[in-house]
Parts: C-alpha cells; sequence; structure tokens
C-alpha cells in the first residue's frame, strides 16, 4: 500500500516508520523545511527508543521517504493521515487550524484516479471528520475518498512499542469500504481492532485520556490525604491496584501529569462540554487538582526552611514531564523552576536529554552532570523519574550539600534508605 | 480456629457462613434478638445467592450457630470480627456509634487472649481508637492486638466476592496478629496484601471511591455524548479495551447507590475536610452521581409536558440487580419526584419491594409482575437492569403500553434492536430514538 502522513511529530514519524517497516511505502510529509531536511540527513529531531534504527532501516530500503510537498506524495497514496498537531488555544478549545490547513492542501492536490481513506490521527473534538470531509470535497467533488477517525493512543518514551504493540485501533468510520481498508492495513498490529462510528471514535480518545488523567488525580488526592493521617501511598495504591476493576496502572502519586497531551486534552474536552453547554463538573475537579498538586513541592520545602526559599539554593532533577522522553511541554518542573526564581531561591538543573531544549529563567543554571546539581544546595528536587536518579550515590553526594534535603516530587526514591542515611526525605503521601 | 462475629448484616452473616464453610468454628452475634431467633432457624433473612443453602449446610454440621448474647458468644473465641454498621451522620462522617458498643462488648466479655478484626468500614484511625475503648474497658487482664481487614464483597455476589475475592488486606503492626489473620483465610487461596493500619483503612475508602469515580466518569462522558451525537456504550468499550482502564464499571447510567458507595465517599470528604482539605474531585463525582435520575427525569418531562394523572411504570427498585438493598437507590429519588409530580406510580421488582415500602410508602403500587406494571402505562422508566428487565420482549412495551415511550436508565437495549420496534426510546448519553414515523403517540409533543 501506499501511504503519505502528513506531520512529522511524535505520532507521524513513529506511526509513519512503523507502516514502512511493515512493508508499505511510506511518504512523511512535513512543511518545516529543517525537520524534513534532518530527517533525509538522518537526524531525528525527537528522541524514543527504537526510533532512529527503525527509520534508519526503512530509508535506506527505500519503504520511507521524505518530503516537503503534500503534492508530490500523495499522487498514489492508498491511505493519508492527518498527524499535524491540535494545540490548545486560550481557552482550551483545540486549535484546528493545521487540521484545516492540511484539508484545504488536500482539496487542492488531489485528483479522482484513484480512492483514498483520509484518516485523521490527530486528536479532534467530536465532529471534526465531518469538517474535513467537507473541506477536501470542496475543490474535487468528484474525487472518490472517505474521511475516518483512528485516534492515536501511543505514549511518548514508549512511541515504538506502543506502535508495534497497542492494547487496541480504534477505528471510526461510517463506510464499509474503509472500514476494510483500514482493518487490513491495521491487522498486522493487534487483533483487537474495535470499529465504531466517527464520533464515538473521536470521544474515545479524549475520555480514555480524561480518564486516566482522572486516575492520577484521583490517587494524588488520596497522597495527600495519607500525609494528612500517617497513612502510605504506596501501600494504599498498591492493595487497589490488585483490584481487577481498578488495575495498577496510573496510580503512582506525584506532582500530577504533564506532557503534550493530558493537559491540553482535558482542556478540549471541557471546552467542547461548555459548547454544548454541559458543566463538566468531575473534569474540571480533575484539572484543579493537577494545577495544584505541583505546588506541594514548594510547601515541602516551605515547611523544611520555614517558609523562606529567598538565598536558598535548589538543585533540580529532571526537566522532562516524564522519563525517557525529552518533551517538556506542561512539565511540573517547569513551573516549579518558575516558581521558586520567583520566591528569589537560585536554581541549578539537569536533565539527561532535554537539557538546553528548555526555555528556562536567565538565572537558572544548566548542570553537565547530574552530581553537580548537589554542589553546595540547600536541598535537591526530584522531578522526573529517570532511572539514573534513582541510582545515585546519594550517600556519598550528601556531602556536596549544603543541608540533606531531598524532596521526591515522584515518590521515586527509598524513603527508609535516604533517612537512614542521614537524609530528610519528603515524598508525596509517603512515610 | 475459634472465631466470633459481631454484627449479622451483609458482612457480617457472609463473613461467619463463609468462615464456617472452609472449616472454622463459628458463631455470629447480633443485638437484635429476632434477627437472631431467624438466624438460628436457618432463615439469613436478607438475599444472597448461594447463602441460604451454605448456611444450612454449616449449622447442620454444627460449625455455625448464632447467639444474641455477647458472653456466651464471645467466650472462648480466639478471633474476633467485628462487623456491625457505620452509617453516616447528617453530615457525611461515619458514625462509630455501633463500632463503639461492640468494642465494650468485647472488653468486658473476652478472658483470653484477642485478636480484634475489624470488617466494617471504618475511618482512618479508627482501629486504634477500638483498641483504645477495649483496653480501657477491659475486665479480664488479657492482651489485645487489632486488625484491619476492611471487607471488599458487593451485595448481590457476597458469596462468590469472598471465596474469589481480588484480594485479602491485612492491616496490623503485631507480626503474629497478621499470621493468624492469614491462617485463618489461608483455604480461600487468595492474594494477600499485608501493610500498616492506618493505609489499610484508607485502601478501603480509596477503592470504592475510586470505582464510584469511574462511574460518575463515565456518566459525565454520557452526557456530553448525549449532546454531540456519539455513543456511549461504544465509547465506554473503546476505553475499556485499554489496560490501563479495564471495562469494569464503565456502564453509563442513573448512577450509583447501595449501602456502600454513597456513604464511603461522603465519608472520604469529610476525613479530607477534618484536616482542611477540600475533596473537589470526589464532590464532584458526588454531584454528577446526583444529577443522574434528575437528568433523566428531566428528559421525560421535557418529552410529557407533565405527569398529572398518569400512569408511569417503573422497571426495578432495588440498587443494583440481585440484591433487595434498597440504601441510596437511585429509583428512591425518581419515584419521589415523579410522586411529587402527580404520576401515578406502579413498580416493579422481584425482591426489593419490601424494602421499598419502609423507604417510599404506599403512595406508589407495587407489582412482582412486569407485564402488569406495563399495562396501560404512558411511559416507563427502566431503572435496574435485573435479568427479566433485559429480556423484556420490546413488543410488549408497544402492546401493553397506552404510549410506549421508554426512558432507560441502565441501557438494557442494544439501539439497532430499538429502532425495529415501534417504540420510542430515550437511554443515557446515546441518541434518542423517536422513530416518531411510525408512531403516532400521545403526550404534549414539544
Ligand atoms: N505526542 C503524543 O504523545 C500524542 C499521542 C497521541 C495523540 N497525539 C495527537 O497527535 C497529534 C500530533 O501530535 P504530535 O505530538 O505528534 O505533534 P507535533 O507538534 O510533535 O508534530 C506536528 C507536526 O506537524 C507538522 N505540521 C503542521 N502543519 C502541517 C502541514 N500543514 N503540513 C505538514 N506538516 C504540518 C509540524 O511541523 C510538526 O512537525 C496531536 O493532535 C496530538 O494531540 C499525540
Ligand atoms: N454491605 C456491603 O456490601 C458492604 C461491603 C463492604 C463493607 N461493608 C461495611 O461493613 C459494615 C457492615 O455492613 P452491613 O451492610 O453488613 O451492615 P448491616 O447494617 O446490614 O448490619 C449490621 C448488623 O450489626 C448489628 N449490630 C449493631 N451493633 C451491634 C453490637 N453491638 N453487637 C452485635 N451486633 C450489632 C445490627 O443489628 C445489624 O444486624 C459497614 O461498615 C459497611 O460499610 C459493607
Amino acid at each position: 500500500m501506499n501511504i503519505v502522513i502528513v506531520g512529522t511529530g511524535y505520532v507521524g514519524l513513529v506511526s509513519g516508520s512503523c507502516f514502512a517497516d511493515k512493508g508499505h511505502h511510506v511518504y512523511c510529509v512535513d512543511n518545516n523545511q529543517s525537520k524534513i531536511k534532518d530527517l533525509k540527513n538522518g537526524i531525528i529531531p525527537i528522541y524514543e527508543k527504537g526510533l532512529k534504527s527503525l527509520i534508519d532501516r526503512n530509508t535506506a530500503n527505500g519503504h520511507l521517504e521524505f518530503t516537503t510537498s503534500l503534492k508530490d506524495a500523495v499522487g498514489e497514496a492508498d491511505f493519508i493521515f492527518i498527524a499535524v498537531g491540535t494545540p490548545e488555544m486560550t481557552n482550551g478549545e483545540a486549535n484546528l487550524e493545521y487540521v484545516y490547513h492540511v484539508a484545504d492542501e488536500l482539496s487542492e492536490v488531489l485528483d479522482d484516479t484513484r480512492y483514498r481513506v483520509i484518516v485523521d490521527k490527530s486528536t479532534v473534538p467530536i465532529g471534526t471528520a465531518y469538517e474535513v470531509r467537507k473541506r477536501i470535497a470542496r475543490n474535487i467533488p468528484t474525487a472518490a475518498f472517505d474521511v475516518c477517525s483512528v485516534p492515536e493512543f501511543l505514549k511518548e518514551g514508549s512511541a515504538v512499542h506502543d506502535t508495534l504493540h497497542p492494547d487496541r485501533i480504534v477505528i471510526g468510520t461510517d463506510s464499509e469500504k474503509a472500514q476494510k481498508r483500514l482493518v487490513e492495513l491495521h491487522r498486522p498490529f493487534s487483533n483487537q481492532l474495535f470499529v465504531t462510528d466517527i464520533r464515538s471514535a473521536e470521544m474515545i480518545k479524549y475520555a480514555s485520556n480524561c480518564f486516566l488523567a482522572t486516575k492520577i488525580s484521583f490517587i494524588n488526592e488520596i497522597a495527600n490525604l495519607c500525609d494528612a493521617y500517617g497513612a502510605d501511598i504506596k501501600e494504599v495504591a498498591a492493595a487497589m491496584g490488585l483490584d481487577k476493576r481498578i488495575s495498577p496502572h496510573f496510580l503512582n502519586a506525584g506532582l500530577g501529569y504533564g506532557g503534550s497531551c493530558f493537559p491540553k486534552d482535558i482542556k478540549a474536552l471541557i471546552n467542547m462540554a461548555d459548547q454544548v453547554d454541559y458543566d463538566a463538573t468531575l473534569l474540571k475537579a480533575v484539572q484543579q487538582v493537577n494545577t495544584k498538586q505541583k505546588y506541594r513541592v514548594i510547601s515541602h520545602l516551605h515547611n523544611v526552611f520555614d517558609h523562606e526559599l529567598a538565598g536558598k539554593k535548589i538543585g533540580i532533577l529532571g526537566l522532562a514531564f516524564k522519563p525517557n522522553t525529552d518533551d517538556f511541554r506542561e512539565s511540573p518542573s517547569l513551573f516549579i523552576i518558575h516558581e521558586l526564581v520567583k520566591q528569589a531561591a537560585t536554581v541549578v538543573v539537569y536533565d539527561p536529554v532535554v537539557g538546553h531544549k528548555a526555555r528556562l529563567p536567565d538565572k537558572v543554571e544548566i548542570m553537565e552532570e547530574v552530581t553537580s546539581v548537589f554542589d553546595h544546595v540547600d536541598a535537591v528536587v526530584l522531578m522526573t523519574e529517570w532511572p539514573e536518579f534513582i541510582h545515585l550515590p546519594y550517600e556519598s553526594l550528601k556531602h556536596k550539600m549544603r543541608t540533606p534535603v531531598v524532596i521526591d516530587g515522584r515518590n521515586a526514591l527509598d524513603p527508609v534508605e535516604l533517612k537512614n542515611n542521614g537524609f530528610i526525605y519528603h515524598g508525596i503521601g509517603v512515610r | 480456629m475459634k472465631i466470633a462475629v459481631i454484627g449479622t448484616g451483609y458482612v457480617g452473616l457472609v463473613t461467619g457462613v463463609c468462615l464456617s464453610d472452609i472449616g472454622h468454628t463459628v458463631i455470629c452475634i447480633d443485638v437484635d434478638q429476632e434477627k437472631v431467633k431467624r438466624l438460628q432457624s436457618g432463615d439469613p433473612i436478607i438475599y444472597e445467592p448461594g447463602l441460604e443453602d451454605l448456611m444450612k449446610k454449616n449449622i447442620e454440621k454444627s460449625r455455625l450457630s448464632f447467639s444474641g448474647n455477647h458472653q456466651t458468644g464471645l467466650a472462648g473465641a480466639e478471633v474476633v470480627y467485628i462487623a456491625v454498621g457505620t452509617p453516616q451522620n447528617h453530615d457525611g462522617s461515619a458514625n462509630l456509634n455501633y463500632i463503639e458498643a461492640a468494642a465494650t462488648d468485647i472488653a468486658k466479655n473476652i478472658t483470653q487472649d484477642t485478636v480484634v478484626v475489624t470488617k466494617s468500614t471504618v475511618p482512618v484511625g479508627t482501629n486504634q481508637h477500638i483498641k483504645e475503648v477495649i483496653t480501657v474497658n477491659l475486665v479480664h487482664p488479657v492482651k489485645v492486638t487489632v486488625v484491619s481487614n476492611p471487607e471488599f464483597l458487593r451485595e448481590g455476589s457476597a458469596i462468590q466476592d469472598t471465596f474469589s475475592g481480588d484480594r485479602i488486606v491485612i492491616g496490623t503492626d503485631d507480626e503474629q496478629a497478621a499470621y493468624i489473620i492469614e491462617e485463618i483465610n489461608q483455604p480461600f487461596g487468595i492474594p494477600v496484601y499485608k501493610t500498616d493500619i492506618a493505609s489499610a483503612e484508607m485502601i478501603k475508602y480509596a477503592s470504592n471511591a475510586f470505582l464510584a469515580t469511574k462511574i460518575s466518569f463515565i456518566n459525565e462522558i454520557a452526557n456530553i455524548c448525549e449532546k454531540t451525537g456519539a455513543n456511549v456504550d461504544a465509547v465506554a468499550a473503546g476505553m475499556g479495551l485499554d489496560n490501563r482502564i479495564g471495562p469494569k464499571f464503565l456502564s453509563a447510567g442513573l448512577g450509583y447507590g447501595g449501602s456502600c458507595f454513597p456513604k464511603d465517599t461522603n465519608a472520604l470528604v469529610q476525613l479530607a475536610g477534618n484536616h482542611e482539605h477540600d475533596f473537589k474531585l470526589l464532590k464532584s463525582v458526588i454531584e454528577v452521581n446526583n444529577n443522574q435520575p434528575l437528568h433523566l427525569f428531566q428528559k421525560a418531562k421535557q418529552r410529557l409536558g407533565d405527569f398529572k394523572g398518569k400512569k408511569i411504570a417503573v422497571l426495578g427498585l432495588a440498587f443494583k440487580p440481585n440484591t433487595d438493598d434498597m440504601r441510596e437507590a437511585p429509583s428512591t429519588l425518581l419515584i419521589q419526584q415523579l410522586l411529587e409530580e402527580g404520576a401515578n406510580v406502579t413498580a416493579f421488582d422481584p425482591i426489593a419491594i419490601e424494602n421499598a415500602r419502609r423507604i417510599l410508602g404506599d403512595g406508589l403500587t407495587y407489582s412482582e409482575s412486569i407485564d402488569e406494571t406495563l399495562q396501560d402505562a404512558e411511559a416507563t422508566f427502566i431503572v435496574t437492569d435485573w435479568e427479566k428487565v433485559k429480556n423484556i420482549d420490546l413488543a410488549t412495551l408497544e402492546q401493553r403500553m397506552k404510549y410506549p415511550i421508554v426512558f432507560d436508565g441502565r441501557n438494557c437495549f442494544a439501539l439497532e434492536a430499538v429502532k425495529t420496534a415501534n417504540i420510542e426510546y430515550y437511554s443515557m448519553g446515546r441518541s434518542d430514538i423517536a422513530n416518531r414515523e411510525k408512531l403516532a403517540v400521545g403526550g404534549s409533543n414539544k
């Protein structure tokens, strides 16, 4: 099959290279010239485990090509996937400008020489596929095509693995012909193909992400209660997770969700509800909890330092919103750094992949070595649970610190060991 | 092991019966003498599949007995389970009067070292309190250890849940006590999770509160689906395939009820409030839940204009199928609302009528026949998804009812099936099926 993927971000690039690896011919299209130039030279703009070798292999055998020209790519295409960004606007609504732009472009460049399945992979509000269809049809009323929704569920940090071994693939379509083709195309990836109508498919994506966000906010609230009542959130979460109706995933208490998806998808669904006059109370509460949760770190620091952080030097471990990714959009770490700077603390930071990519306040120093984060600091705060942070020689690093304070925003460290080594330790809901 | 169980409600009785069935000698104690008499005669009083047989079998084998007297009941017991009620106070907090009374009863009557196991759902810190109450009131100088062993059974499948639960939580600081309780439960073959007391107490509330959250979450999604044209059943099925989410507790409907979720969520909100923590998330879960029955009622009101003098059928009273428990059942709110607006309500339920009458009174007609309930009704509400209700032939609705307008609070029927029937159908989080072209129905059509 000939496949075109429009947009080479996390989603487009990963699904494009995975399709290529199954033997299809894939064109990845992006209007960002320098990105395409890099990709052609084997430079991968994002960090994902296994992605580079996948791309190298499939560009070498000619299955995977990169271009900036949508027109050149779509000529022979059987499938066209739209995987461009859908960032949030200030009111939380999903910005469909990029998706519609692609639709309008397709309307210019498609011809009626063959039937095509056009697929929304981007996360889009309910009903968007119908608008995309209308826009594409504008200049080519006779072209044979269907617009379907196949929402993406990959997670940054394990994107390649998730694409090759998904729990399920959701296919939303109202056309039998498109359904048949999409089932055929996705069958090699999963036995669990869930076919439904377009609107429900679009909703499944939002509902799934929002549920996981709800789970995170829920366990964070319980962690806060554990702090108040002397229970231990790790114990509570572990036993809750044994209940099959609950499942152990997404029950790690911490500083809340971040990244490019959960925050924006929650806001978008709240906005969608608002637009149909439904007040999504529960979702709003989930979001409020998340907004507040990051400041637990600050309040722990306040408790330790008697509400005065001015002049204190704080070392931050981690910038990415979670480990194994270089994505720091909406990362709690950034909020905390800004807050600390606002409170006149001195901040030094280390992250193994984000490094200098993040835009930080001027005064913040980015370290090249993880151990430098401990030099003469009053406290170290773990913000991303990168494996290398968990296995640091804390006992010896303690001697570099001004005061041995560790705030563990991810409950990733062993409290007993640290306390035995003379640290003042605070996690989120752990004793 | 010689075991005494205090309180013979759903939890105490099922626990006592199951512990006797795996070989222990169990005596169940209750202050309600009438109840004790009936239990002694082999009448389980409450309805639970399999309970009566199991109970009779173990009474016959002399492993299970009942007593209305704490002195005789507690004599010689090595382990005492507390399974009395912890209803909610007006402010939503848990009422611990029964727990304290049971603790005092224990203190006055035990004559040997005893492990006291709390099965009742109690706020964090209560087991510590129980220990204090017992210690203060002890008559004989014996050693008492407390264990929190929260109960996870569900009404309607209580026996099955006890024999094949997901986990048994044992919370105590005393290793020896933990060992004893683990040994007692060993024949069930269920994974044991040992932890400290406070965490065990929290596990129970957190688990229930999370499941309540899951229900309100899908109901909120249903309400959005309804307005955007998606189908919540498809959405839930698609979500449920995600292993991190799981398919359970994702049925949109009239919300949760029963003796646990409502009171446990309220208690947790209260518990948070005690520490000046505003548990907004859980408050919103409760709010969504309270709104669900009213949401369906409003839909009906919009469709029918008013209810005055109209016969309205209600299918199902119990808060969920396979139980006669009416505590906090959504049917209550809905029926009260209908009666207030002048409807003539006839309600069907196979086993909950007796309990329902105590709450709802005689202002409506009760029936154990679906056909009779539907006869000449101008609208039907489906409230409990009893098997019998789900198996109704849609043609019956058309034939029996005056106007076949159905408000299905439990999404009992597939939309495809409804489309081929001559009924007007409104459900939760799915498109309305008016079938108006096929129907010339009454009511003040808006
Ligand atoms: N990142 C994730 O983990 C993830 C997971 C599931 C779903 N999604 C959804 O998938 C979509 C894409 O996410 P992403 O993280 O890959 O986005 P991204 O911002 O990383 O990438 C989008 C790419 O599209 C390109 N683009 C924009 N307009 C274009 C046009 N007209 N023609 C060609 N290229 C164009 C951009 O240059 C950019 O490279 C979003 O809707 C997102 O919500 C993302
Ligand atoms: N019902 C459930 O599905 C369920 C599930 C899990 C946990 N729980 C929890 O278990 C506890 C019991 O619930 P239930 O539904 O079985 O309650 P219930 O109200 O049905 O039964 C309580 C029984 O205890 C008796 N009792 C009260 N004080 C006593 C005393 N001092 N001595 C002896 N007997 C006494 C009462 O007469 C009554 O029969 C509650 O804390 C509840 O939250 C219930």
